[in-house]
C-alpha cells in the first residue's frame, strides 16, 4: 500500500507540472482584436430583423464617407451579454446598440463608452425624453444617440370595429361599452395575458398611467413625495384587473405569442402593446386593417401615450477606430438618417424633423405628441435589482389567478425597489418635462 | 485479498530498502537513487502519462469551473467585472432580499415535493413495470422498448410537446376528455396554480420511467433464481417473494436509483423552464431552485448578478453533494451480500 501512495504523489506531481506547463500565459490572449485597418467600421445590434434594412441605410454612409460599415446582428436575449464579454476582453465592435436607463448604466460603470456630449453638436436638438435614456445616472453624461423612441397604446382591427358598428372609444365608458359589445358577439376584445410577465408592466402603463396621474405622480414619487402604495398607484393595477373580464379565458396562461397570433389572425379586437408591433403584425398579416389608439381616460382628463427610449448607438472607448466611429454616430443623429430609419425600419426615430409616411406611425406620433408620459417603471425603476417591471409582471399573473389584490400587488412592488431605490437620485437625469 | 497481502508486504520492503539506503553509506547508488527508487519514479511516470488526459480534462472542465464559481460567489461583481472581496454578503442577499429570501424557500419546497412525487410515481411504477417484466410478460422486449422510448426524446422536446398537448384551448388532452364524457376533470393544467406543479412533475416521470425501469430490471435479472424457487416451494406467494427475496436484493438499485432522482430533481431546470418559463408561470407556483438560479443570473438587472447566482449555485451543489453522500452510506449499510 504504501508503495502505492508513493507513486501516487508522484504520479499527482508530473501531472501538475504538464498542467502548468499547457496552461496558457497571460499574453496570448491578447490578440488584434475584431476591426482593424482604417476606413472601416463594424456596429453590433440586437435587432436581427432589421439587418437588411440597415445594411441598405449604411451603404448611404459608406457612399458619403467611403468608411465601410460591418453590421452584425446578435440575438436579442444573448445580446448584452455577448457584448459585456467582448468589451471586458478589450475588444467588441467600434460602434454598438446600446440599451437605454438601468442596462446602459452598467456599461457607463465599466468605462466602456465614448461620452458624446460636446462631441457631438447636434445632441442638443433632441429632446430631453429621447436623451435620458442614453444619459448616465452618475455623471449626467450622454453616451449614445438615441436611435428609437416606443410608445405604448391600443391596437384595434378596423374591420371588427366596423362589423360591431364601434366606433374608436374616447372615453373609459366608450371603451367597455365597446369590449362588452365585442364579448356579446364572441369576439375576444382584448388579446392580452399574463403568460409571458414581461407583458404585465406594459399593460398596466397603458391602462393605468391616466389613472395614477401621470407626470405628477412619476414627479412625486421621483421626490419621494409619493410611494407605490399610494391610492391613485393602487387604482390604477386596480384598472388592470377591471379589464379582467374582456380579456381570453384564463388570461395568466396566455403567452404573448398567443396574443399575438389572437389580434392577426382577427380572433380578437384590441391588443395592448408597443409600437414595435406595428411592422411585426403588417408582415405576419398584410391584409390585417388596424389602427391605434391612447388608452381612453378615466378622469375625464386627457388620454397618455407612455413612452421610454429603446436604445441608443454609441463608441467603445477602446476601439482602434474611435474618429470613424465617432463619425458614424454623427450621422445617425442626422436628419437624413433619421428619415432612412423611419422608412426602412417604421420605427418612431427621435432624431428631430423626421417625418412619418406610414399612417400606423403617424398615428401613434400624433397621440404621442399631443399627451405623454414616460413609462415609469421601465425607465426609472430598472436601475437596481429586483426591476419595478419583473416585481409588478410577477404579482399582476398573481393578481389575474386572484391570488393577490390591486393593494398587494402596489405594496409588494413598493416593498421591493425600495431596497434599492433613493428619492431624488433619479430625477436630476431624468428630467420629465423637456 | 492475495493482491493486497503482496502489495504491503512490497511497500515493507520499499520502506526497508529506503531506510537501508539512507542509513547505510556502503552501497551509494549511481545519481543517488537505489535501483527500487528509479524504479518507483519510472513507474510513477508511467501511470502519469495513462492519467494525465483523464486528469486534466476533469480538472480543466470540472475542478476549476466549480472552484471558481465557489471563489465568484465571495466577490462582489459589476457586470463582469470582478470587484472587491465582499465574504458571505452575496449568500445573505439570497435570504434578505425581496423577493430572493422567499422565492428561495418556496423553491426549495418545490423541489422537495418534486423528489418525493417522483420516487412515488416515477420510480414506484418503474418498480412495478420491471418486476413485472421480470417475472416474463408476453412481449417483454416490446414493452421495455415502448416504456423507455419516452427517455430518447430530448427534454426540451418533451415540455413542448406536453405544453401543445395540455393547451387548454387546442389541446389533445382536454378534447379528449372532453370528448369522453369527462369534461367536468378538464382544466388548464399548466395554467392553475394548483395542478401546474404536479402535471411538470408527471411529465417528467412520463419521460424518465424508463430509466429506473432498466436498472432495477438489471439488478433483477443478477439475483439468482434459486432464491424464488426455495421461497416458492416454501409456499411464498407473489407479494411474500417480492417483499421478502426481491426488495432486499434490490437495495444497490434503489440506492443508485433514489439518489440519482434526488441530484435529477434538486437540480432540475430545463423541463419546467420549457413548461413553464424562467418566471415559473403560473404566479411563481413552478418555481424550483433551478429557475430561481437562472433568473439571478441572467434575468436581473443587479449588476452583481454573477456573485448572487453563484453564491446560489454553491449552496445548491452543497445540498446536493451532502444529502447524496449520506444517502449512498446509510444505504451501503442496508446491501445484502449474497
Amino acid at each position: 500500500m504504501r508503495r502505492f501512495r508513493v507513486i501516487h504523489w508522484f504520479s499527482f506531481a508530473i501531472i501538475c507540472l504538464i498542467a502548468a506547463a499547457c496552461a496558457p500565459s497571460e499574453e496570448v490572449a491578447n490578440d488584434e482584436g475584431d476591426s482593424s485597418g482604417r476606413g472601416s467600421v463594424t456596429v453590433w445590434s440586437w435587432r436581427t430583423e432589421d439587418v437588411a434594412g440597415y445594411e441598405k441605410i449604411f451603404e448611404t454612409f459608406t457612399e458619403e464617407t467611403g468608411i465601410e460599415v460591418e453590421f452584425k446582428a446578435h440575438v436579442n436575449t444573448e445580446y448584452d451579454t455577448i457584448l459585456e464579454t467582448a468589451l471586458k476582453g478589450g475588444k467588441g465592435p467600434d460602434v454598438m446598440q446600446l440599451r437605454a436607463y438601468g442596462t446602459l448604466q452598467q456599461l457607463v460603470d465599466g468605462d466602456y463608452l465614448v461620452p458624446l456630449d460636446g462631441a457631438i453638436d447636434r445632441l442638443e436638438e433632441f429632446s430631453d425624453q429621447a436623451l435620458a435614456g442614453a444619459t448616465g445616472l452618475k455623471d449626467g453624461r450622454v453616451y449614445g444617440v438615441p436611435f428609437a423612441i416606443q410608445t405604448l397604446q391600443v391596437f384595434y382591427n378596423k374591420a371588427i370595429f366596423s362589423e360591431n358598428d364601434i366606433e374608436v372609444p374616447e372615453t373609459y365608458e366608450d371603451f367597455t361599452a365597446a369590449a362588452e359589445k365585442l364579448k356579446g358577439a364572441g369576439v375576444t376584445p382584448i388579446a392580452a395575458g399574463g403568460g409571458d410577465t414581461w407583458t404585465l408592466p406594459i399593460l398596466h402603463s397603458v391602462v393605468g398611467a391616466e389613472v395614477y396621474g401621470g407626470d405628477s405622480f412619476v414627479d412625486g414619487i421621483l421626490a419621494g413625495d409619493q410611494d407605490f402604495n399610494s391610492p391613485e398607484f393602487v387604482e390604477s393595477v386596480g384598472a388592470v384587473e377591471d379589464l379582467m373580464p374582456y380579456l381570453p379565458e384564463d388570461p395568466a396562461s396566455v403567452a404573448y405569442t398567443d396574443t399575438q397570433v389572437m389580434f392577426t389572425q382577427e380572433q380578437a379586437a384590441m391588443f395592448i402593446g408597443g409600437s414595435w408591433e406595428a411592422g411585426y403584425f403588417s408582415s405576419t398579416n398584410p391584409d390585417l386593417d388596424f389602427g391605434t389608439f391612447a388608452m381612453p381616460p378615466r378622469s375625464g382628463e386627457e388620454a397618455l401615450v407612455p413612452w421610454f427610449t429603446d436604445g441608443s448607438y454609441g463608441v467603445n472607448s477602446q476601439s482602434p477606430n474611435t474618429d470613424e466611429a465617432q463619425q458614424l454616430v454623427e450621422w445617425m443623429a442626422s436628419e437624413e438618417y433619421g428619415q432612412l430609419f423611419v422608412d426602412e425600419l417604421k420605427q418612431i426615430s427621435p432624431v428631430p424633423g423626421v417625418e412619418f409616411e406610414d399612417p400606423i406611425l403617424q398615428e401613434m406620433v400624433a397621440a404621442y405628441e399631443e399627451a405623454n408620459t414616460p413609462y415609469l417603471l421601465l425607465v426609472y425603476f430598472r436601475y437596481g435589482d429586483p426591476t419595478g417591471t419583473d416585481l409588478i409582471g410577477a404579482d399582476i399573473q398573481k393578481m389575474m389567478l386572484g391570488d393577490l389584490g390591486p393593494q398587494e400587488v402596489a405594496a409588494s412592488l413598493e416593498k421591493g425597489v425600495s431596497q434599492w431605490y433613493e428619492p431624488g437620485k433619479l430625477e436630476e437625469v431624468t428630467e420629465t418635462q423637456p | 485479498m492475495r493482491t493486497r497481502d503482496r502489495a504491503s508486504s512490497a511497500s515493507s520492503d520499499l520502506r526497508g530498502g529506503a531506510q537501508h539506503g539512507e542509513s547505510g553509506p556502503s552501497r551509494p547508488p549511481p545519481g543517488g537513487l537505489t535501483l527500487k527508487q528509479r524504479t518507483t519514479i519510472r513507474r510513477a511516470i508511467t501511470y502519469a502519462l495513462f492519467i494525465a488526459p483523464a486528469f486534466l480534462l476533469f480538472t480543466m472542465f470540472i475542478v476549476y469551473p466549480m472552484l471558481s464559481a465557489m471563489k465568484f460567489s465571495f466577490f462582489n461583481w459589476n457586470g463582469l467585472l470582478q470587484g472587491d472581496f465582499v465574504g458571505i454578503a452575496n449568500f445573505q442577499t439570497l435570504f434578505t432580499r425581496y423577493p430572493y429570501n422567499e422565492q428561495v424557500w418556496t423553491a426549495l419546497g418545490h423541489n422537495a415535493y418534486f423528489f418525493v412525487l417522483t420516487m412515488v410515481v416515477q420510480n414506484g411504477i418503474g418498480l412495478a413495470l420491471a418486476v413485472a417484466l421480470d417475472r416474463g410478460i408476453r412481449g417483454r422486449a416490446f414493452f421495455r422498448n415502448a416504456v423507455f422510448l419516452p427517455h430518447l426524446l430530448p427534454t426540451v422536446v418533451v415540455g413542448f410537446l406536453w405544453y401543445l398537448m395540455l393547451n387548454p384551448q387546442f389541446g389533445v388532452i382536454n378534447q379528449g376528455l372532453e370528448a369522453t364524457g369527462l369534461g367536468w376533470v378538464a382544466r388548464p393544467w399548466l395554467g392553475d396554480p394548483s395542478t401546474a406543479f404536479t402535471t411538470i412533475a408527471f411529465v417528467n416521470a412520463w419521460s424518465w420511467i424508463g430509466f429506473p425501469m432498466v436498472i432495477f430490471l438489471a439488478n433483477l435479472a443478477s439475483i439468482p433464481d434459486e432464491y424464488d424457487e426455495a421461497a416458492k416451494v416454501d409456499g411464498a406467494n407473489s407479494w411474500q417473494r417480492f417483499r421478502y427475496i426481491s426488495l432486499p436484493l434490490l437495495v444497490p438499485s434503489l440506492t443508485i436509483v433514489t439518489v440519482l432522482t434526488f441530484i435529477g430533481n434538486f437540480n432540475a431546470f430545463d423541463l419546467v423552464y420549457s413548461m413553464a418559463g424562467s418566471e415559473a408561470s403560473p404566479g411563481g407556483s413552478t418555481d424550483v431552485l433551478g429557475l430561481l438560479f437562472y433568473r439571478i443570473a441572467f434575468d436581473s438587472a443587479d449588476p452583481n448578478a454573477v456573485g448572487v447566482g453563484n453564491a446560489l449555485a454553491v449552496l445548491m451543489f452543497f445540498l446536493v453533494f451532502g444529502v447524496s453522500n449520506v444517502w449512498l452510506r446509510m444505504f451501503k449499510r442496508k446491501e445484502i451480500a449474497y
